[in-house]
């Protein structure tokens, strides 16, 4: 009798805690004001007790990252090496045809990125759990960030910040299946618009082109800037690798490698930047 | 020894949570095994359902989600949707325990470990977030090891915090 009694009263613990959480989840996915005020908040309280954390486990996380993942570097840097060399080339070449394109964008009025005000950062925390992308960066709206700003790295796009406290930020990863951006292939000018599928997968971009055009693979892809878009234009966004049939079969999907590495962040770049109302 | 009240096990109890998450964010995100982290909020759930039974176990294994919910990015709720149904399961089966093994926190910590990684594999899939992928399989294995090796050490705070000394002593002297 007893014990039938706990049993019921558990069911019922049970049920108002799943109805809860699903009701909650729910809230979240209709973007409500209360779920990221409660977020921001919660940030904003636990942050200096994340930092004095972090700063006293320093030690011990580089000390288990330098063993576990010494070979790695070893590798990684003569690959590097490699990479600086021929990249010192090519600086040159870009640097003169950077100079020659922000003139022409100039006399047409365009918006250039290499104009817009920036914010370097530093990653101090990748996702705090096996299933959440986004990292966190050490500046925050002190520095004039603010929630939307698009943030990159030297080879292109990374995310954008999703949010801001005083000191720090979230930085939603372009490989978030929840990230989209509007992007333009270069050589054919063709836009569409790209969509995260997961960490270390390749993005999806739908573009709307006709089944059975042909797009090269290897061929580059930017953000494409149009009006009202979230991202200036010109950002590189990453690579053509594959093309296949679309949804329905009528369009053509673009597999794209993305330029930025996101499982290996240390600094980053915050464009100030927002999107025109 | 009398009983702590309510409030002095909601005090504890956060004060446990305030920790557990600073060590997850702070070491546990940090120090990665096979490009895995650990999963101490998983472990405090399973572990509530093993102190404290299915029904406060839950509302511990709830709190602590929607603490770790609150830290993330990812879908608000769906930890602590998966957390209470972690420690509502393993209470339900510490409850048909009679004996209390060494080695049953840890075997707890290992299966409800698996169970809550794959669980929320399948929920943050159908919420639309694509999680179904071998890397889980690999996600479930290692936070298992990992949780099995540090559930000794969170049990007794655990423990502490819900005011539960060892249950399955007690019920077992009860009967």
């Amino acid at each position: 009798m007893a014990l039938s009694r706990r049993t019921g009263r558990s069911r019922l613990t049970i049920a108002l805690l799943v109805i809860t959480s699903i009701t909650v989840l729910t809230l979240d996915f209709r973007d409500s004001a209360v779920v990221s005020g409660a977020r921001d908040v919660a940030a904003r309280v636990f942050s200096p007790l994340r930092g004095v954390a972090e700063t006293a486990t320093d030690p011990i996380a580089n000390a288990w990252n330098g063993i576990t993942g010494y070979d790695d570097l070893e590798r990684e840097n003569e690959e590097l090496r490699a990479i600086i060399d021929e990249m010192r080339g090519e600086r040159v070449r870009d640097a003169d045809a950077a100079e020659q394109l922000a003139g022409l964008l100039d006399q047409l009025d365009i918006e250039w990125v290499g104009d817009i005000p920036t914010a370097t950062a530093r990653v101090i925390a990748g996702p705090g759990s096996n299933f959440s992308r986004s990292i966190e960066i050490d500046k925050g709206s002190d520095h004039g960030l603010k929630v939307g700003m698009p943030v990159v790295n030297g080879a292109g796009l990374v995310g954008k910040l999703v949010q801001v406290t005083e000191r720090r930020a979230h930085v939603m990863l372009i490989t978030d299946p929840d990230f989209a951006v509007g992007v333009r292939l270069v050589d054919s000018g063709v836009t569409g618009t790209a969509a995260g599928t997961g960490e270390g997968k390749p993005l999806v971009v739908d573009t709307g082109l006709e089944a059975g055009t042909e797009v090269k693979e290897g061929t580059p892809i930017t953000t494409s800037g149009s009006d009202r878009s979230a991202f200036p234009g010109f950002i590189p966004v990453g690579t053509v690798v594959d093309t296949r049939a679309g949804s329905g079969g009528l369009t053509v999907e673009l597999v794209v490698e993305p330029l930025v590495d996101t499982s290996r962040l240390a600094f980053l770049t915050v464009l100030l930047w927002e999107p025109a109302r | 020894m009398t009983p702590a009240g309510p409030l002095v096990i909601a005090a504890r109890t956060s004060l446990l949570l305030v920790v557990a998450l600073t060590f997850q964010l702070s070491v546990a995100a940090r120090v990665e095994v096979f490009g895995v982290q650990g999963d101490v909020m998983m472990l405090i759930a399973a572990m509530a359902g093993l102190a404290a039974g299915p029904d406060r176990g839950a509302v511990v294994a709830f709190a602590t989600g929607i603490a770790f919910d609150l830290m993330l990015q990812s879908p608000f709720g769906l930890s602590a949707l998966v957390y209470v149904i972690v420690a509502y399961v393993v209470g339900s089966l510490q409850d048909t325990v009679l004996r209390a093994a060494w080695w049953i926190p840890s075997a707890t910590a290992a299966i409800g470990s698996v169970f809550g990684v794959i669980l929320y594999g399948v929920v943050g899939t159908i919420v639309g977030r694509q999680l179904l992928d071998p890397m889980l399989l690999r996600i479930a294995a290692i936070v298992a090891v990992l949780n099995a090796l540090a559930a000794p050490l969170v049990l007794p705070a655990v423990r502490w915090a819900t005011d539960t000394r060892d249950s399955v002593r007690a019920r077992a002297i009860m009967r």
